[in-house]
């Protein structure tokens, strides 16, 4: 038998969400969420990145608390405060950063919210490995010889831990439960096991969310779509009744933000056929696999589709921080074997990374500092006297219409905007063959990004080659001359020219790769 | 105009550097009511002169400490005991033998730098852990070199360098460690060497991704830590005139506390060596009051640790972490 809990006792669920809302400050995440989800069927939730899917997960997995609006079950009015309100009124949430105990078993992971207790005290090991088989039976054959209820899960691989996650959700025995991509490291025989767990579970009754980047395994698995837009519900259909191309239209809406006329004229610019800066073949590393692409002195080639599916680390990596297990980089036409980013940046690399405090700012010190430690490096310095350096570094802000009170005051004083702009100077005082911007704006204010992005263009004007990914689709279509997809580490499609649109970008961002 | 004051205090209140100048002359008001003649010129000189030895020790401290990641050398105080050993061994009271002596002591103490640079950086051993298994592994060798008999006498220039009038009445020792204070400033401020040790104690990946060695700066501060205590050692040798056993381990504790008082947090990133140099010469007349009123050597020690402990509460912890 099954672990069954404290939920146990419902037969029939049905969650409804009546007009519920979510603001963060001034931005609303949500703004009208009338939702229905029925016993017995799988409910697959699609949206363009931030359109507020996750949002819609965590208000019913209690981690977010909705400011208006009322939820729900079975015909009960319900508060979900916490995640445990969520646990106790049988709701499941498998979380897309996964939420495992990496020292510990994987049968203590699976029952990690209700460990069976030997007198209320110590952990019955026999009982909780016995259950554990249960649950692990429903996946064994797919799993790998490893996949045992003793194994550390810090010791499996990606998709292990991720059927861990999908036990740990199924465990709970909940009746509403949440999936929020659950496939993304599994491959094909894995995904298909966990397809017939779910109409299982549905045909138990339960309800289920489904949140997938791909297409093929929304068509096949759900029974209703319902695609979210800008927070708000826009339509609600029955997989019969709709097609993959209508659910991308209602996604991305009607309007066609094509780039603006700035970046279609450089289209036909005359480097854009200048010399490849950067060609790299197959490149295959942890969080991506076999990407090919090239880039051009005076072109900027955008990473695009939905956030985390390898754009992130193929820049890093491009970059020496990630390392690279398969697959040639040539820049300039040389083979290019950087491992370091030291090496990338002997290269001509430079990478400017969304996460300031992580990657760029070095906190409490002088701007000075923050702008020549790459400049520096390159050029061998031992001093580092501000009577010859303070001009270069001058010119380097000045380009980026840095605002700041003197080159010695901290770094801390700065705005975000202006700190990123230091960040971006350390690189400018030598001008690069190669910008890596990766997610370069975020958390950035509006005339920062503008300036920023007149900047980008102007270098590449100069004949840098530019790789942006970003993580809102306007900036990704304005700026980019060409746009590749990524889908679960795997560079989908190439978009260039007219092609260069919302919809296409998000059909092929639900596309799966060969 | 009484609004800026009262804001200009509450600044100088939290400047660390401040508060131990204020702490310093507070001390010599206690030390000349207990013990009249505390202040005169001649105490004065000869108690900068045993700061002179804790702050220069002090200085690689500091710059281990700086570089952050819970860099700390708890084996300096047992690398100034073998300095002492091995100089006094070498010079064996003759001048003639001091440049030698001295070249070796220093080789000496940056081969034990070395292996904690080592050990910390390519060997992933976190600093606490490894710092102090080379101290043990250098108490033990002291055993073996003694044999349990303290050996090695200092050349009489040495010992003239540190305690005899050299330049306007002040001792060679004292403006070797003024060269000294100069000499960290310069590196701190104008060397990119100095840079990169505050851009790796604050955001040790920030500075991996703009290229600096991250690695090979962490393992030339401790070689520093260890340079400076083997020249603590040998200006110790000259100031107690002979080896003794055992007279660096005093400086493990004191040394990060000079560190901490002078404005640097144990998370590293800020903080400069004028202030461990104040921190150092307020230990020293802390250490000669609790003397004066004769507490003895395991007091003082108790009162240190205490200092210490109190200290972090204030300004020794977490701040260097966060923008």
């Amino acid at each position: 038998m099954p672990y069954l809990n404290h939920v146990a006792g419902f037969l029939m669920s049905k969650l409804v969400l009546d007009n519920v809302s979510k603001s963060y400050g001034p931005t609303r995440a949500f703004k009208n969420g009338d939702f229905a989800l029925q016993s017995g069927e799988v409910h697959a939730l699609m949206g363009t990145n931030g359109s507020g899917k996750s949002t819609l997960c965590k208000i019913i997995a209690g981690s977010v608390k909705p400011d208006t609006g009322s939820i729900f079950l079975n015909d009960c009015r319900v508060q979900i405060n916490s995640p445990k309100d969520a646990r106790r009124l049988g709701i499941g949430t498998f979380f897309q950063e996964l939420s495992l105990a990496k020292n510990r078993s994987v049968a203590e992971n699976i029952f990690i919210s209700h460990l069976p207790l030997n007198n209320y005290v110590f952990i019955d090991k026999t009982a909780l490995e016995m259950n554990a088989e249960y649950y692990i039976d429903m996946v064994r054959d797919v799993a790998g010889d490893d996949f045992t209820a003793k194994a550390v899960v810090g010791d499996l691989r990606a998709d292990q831990q991720q059927l861990v996650e999908i036990l740990k959700t199924i465990a709970t025995e909940a009746q509403v439960l949440i999936f929020d991509e659950p496939t993304s490291a599994l491959d094909r025989s894995q995904v298909e096991r966990f397809f017939e767990i779910l109409r299982k579970l549905k045909a138990q009754g339960r309800a289920i969310i489904f949140i997938s980047h791909r297409m093929d395994e929304i068509f096949e698995i759900s029974d209703q779509l319902t695609v979210i837009r800008d927070g708000a519900i826009v339509a609600s259909r029955k997989r019969e009744a709709t097609t993959a191309q209508e659910v991308i239209s209602l996604m991305v809406g009607e309007q066609t933000d094509l780039a603006d006329p700035t970046s279609t004229s450089h289209d036909v610019s005359p480097i854009s056929d200048g010399q490849f800066v950067v060609t790299a073949h197959d490149l295959t590393g942890d969080g991506f696999s076999e990407v090919s692409f090239e880039v051009r002195a005076g072109e900027i080639l955008g990473f695009g589709g939905l956030h985390g599916q390898g754009q992130s680390a193929v820049l890093r990596a491009l970059f020496g921080a990630n390392a690279i297990t398969r697959g040639q980089i040539q820049v300039a036409g040389d083979n290019y074997d950087g491992r370091t980013p030291r090496a990338a940046i002997r290269n001509g690399f430079a990478y400017v990374s969304g996460n300031r405090v992580r990657d760029g700012v070095i906190q409490g010190r002088s701007i000075f500092e923050n702008t020549i430690p790459v400049h520096a490096f390159k050029k061998h310095m031992l001093l580092s006297t501000p009577s010859r350096l303070s001009r270069r570094a001058f010119e380097a802000l000045n380009k980026l219409a840095t605002k700041y009170h003197s080159l010695s005051s901290s770094i801390g004083s700065l705005s975000g905007g202006n700190q990123q702009k230091v960040v971006i100077a350390r690189w400018l005082m030598d001008t690069p063959r190669v910008l890596l911007l990766d997610d370069p704006t975020k958390g950035i204010d509006l005339s920062a990004k503008a300036d920023l992005f007149a900047l980008i263009r102007e270098l590449a004007s100069e004949g840098l080659g530019i790789i942006l990914y970003s993580s809102e689709d306007a900036e990704l279509l304005n700026n980019s001359d060409r746009i590749l997809v990524f889908n679960s580490g795997r560079a989908v499609r190439e978009l260039s020219g007219e092609n260069r649109t919302r919809f296409n970008l998000y059909d092929a961002a639900y596309e799966v790769a060969q | 105009m009484p609004k800026m004051t009262k804001e200009t205090m509450l600044g100088l209140a939290k400047q660390p550097v401040f508060v131990a100048i204020v702490l310093i002359l507070a001390l010599f008001a206690i030390g000349e009511t207990m013990s009249p003649g505390f202040t005169s010129p001649d105490q004065i000189v000869r108690l900068l002169i045993v700061a002179s030895l804790l702050g220069i020790v002090a200085a690689g401290q500091n710059l281990v400490i700086l570089a952050g990641r819970e860099g700390i050398d708890l084996s300096v105080g047992s690398v100034v005991s073998l300095a002492v050993i091995v100089a006094g061994n070498l010079m064996d009271g003759s001048n003639a033998n001091i440049p030698q002596a001295v070249l070796l002591t220093i080789c000496v103490g940056c081969l034990f730098g070395l292996f904690n640079g080592v050990g910390v950086t390519l060997l992933r051993i976190p600093p606490i852990v490894m710092t102090l298994g080379i101290l043990g592994v250098i108490q033990g060798l002291l055993v073996v070199i003694r044999q349990g008999v303290p050996s090695g006498v200092a050349a009489p220039m040495l010992a003239n360098f540190v305690s005899k009038p050299f330049l306007f009445g002040l001792p060679g020792i004292l403006w070797l460690w003024a060269f000294l204070g100069l000499a960290m400033a310069f590196l701190l401020k104008r060397t990119v060497f100095g840079n990169r040790i505050y851009a790796i104690g604050s955001n040790e990946n920030a500075a991996f991704m703009a290229g600096v060695p991250v690695k090979l700066v962490r393992i030339g501060v401790y070689v520093c830590s260890g340079f400076f205590a083997a020249v603590t050692g040998i200006c110790l040798l000259g100031y107690s005139g002979a080896s003794f056993a055992n007279v660096g381990d005093q400086y493990m504790l004191t040394s990060i506390i000079a560190v901490v008082f002078g404005g640097t947090p144990l998370s590293g990133g800020k903080g400069e060596y004028t202030g461990t140099m104040l921190g150092a010469i307020l230990l020293v007349i802390l250490q000669s009051i609790l003397t004066t009123i004769n507490i003895d050597e395991f007091g003082r020690q108790i009162i240190f640790g205490g200092t210490l402990l109190v200290l972090m509460v204030f300004y020794g912890r977490g701040k260097g972490l966060r923008v």
